[in-house]
């Protein structure tokens, strides 16, 4: 099961089902210590609390950096795409995919949050011209 | 032939590319389809949701847009798909 862990250093926030080794960014080892989700909460209030649609454009431009994937071409798609996420946000809590309808079960429903695991996913996975199912990631032409 | 529905996304580019297609099957087959949006209207969505069990398994687990589908054969189809599939898929709904 996957828990909160809190850099006893730096304050750096983990989420996952073990700490680091080294914390990334004061590089100390074996800083983390478990925590609840009411403290990891607490301390990402530092930080800020909402994102701009311009703020996420180039969340996803830096995420794909180094990956086999890229934000789709097609501009007039990725505006359409940013604004069902935007609207998911502000509607729903979470920039769920336009392409995709929330079930209600939260657990369930992280899987549908933008950028979701897509590499994995039948219209990405082993295709040479995979893409996310909305269409909002494609795999880099090579 | 029983009521179609065609679960559509204000922002879901497949199902935009879907529309004229629904169109031209409309207007050629004489089929209409009852055209609910599901992330602005919460009475859809809940309604999309209450066919969950039907729907999600013929759409990879998933209640994706656009999903066509009946509710009286519980049959659905979803995607974006060429316009013989479509039409292959409405006309042998019952």
């Amino acid at each position: 099961m996957k828990k909160f862990w809190r850099c006893f250093v730096c304050n750096d926030i983990h989420y996952g089902v073990k700490p680091p080794e080294v914390c990334p960014t004061c590089l100390v080892k074996n800083a983390y210590v478990e925590i609840s989700s009411a403290e990891a909460e607490k301390i990402s209030r530092i930080t800020r609390t909402t994102m701009t649609r311009d703020e996420f454009r180039r969340a996803i431009d830096k995420f794909v950096e180094k990956n086999e994937f890229q934000v789709c071409p097609d501009q007039a798609k990725v505006e359409m795409l940013l604004d069902g996420l935007i609207a998911n946000e502000q509607n729903q809590g979470l920039k769920y995919c336009p392409c995709r309808l929330a079930t209600r079960d939260f657990v369930e429903d992280l899987k549908l949050v933008c950028p979701c695991n897509f590499v994995s996913h039948e219209t990405y996975k082993g295709r040479e011209d995979g893409e996310c199912w909305c269409g909002l990631f494609v795999r880099r032409k090579k | 032939m029983s009521k179609l529905i065609m679960f559509h996304a204000r922002e879901c580019p497949h199902c935009k590319a879907m529309i004229p297609l629904v169109d031209r099957l409309e207007k050629e087959e004489k089929i209409k389809f009852e055209r609910l949006e599901v992330w602005h209207d919460e009475k859809n969505a809940d309604l999309m949701r209450s066919y969950r069990p039907d729907i999600a398994p013929k759409c990879g687990g998933q209640l994706r847009t656009p999903t066509f589908f009946n509710p009286e054969s519980k049959d659905a189809v979803c995607g974006e798909i060429p316009y013989e599939k479509l039409k292959d898929w409405a006309l042998k709904q019952p």
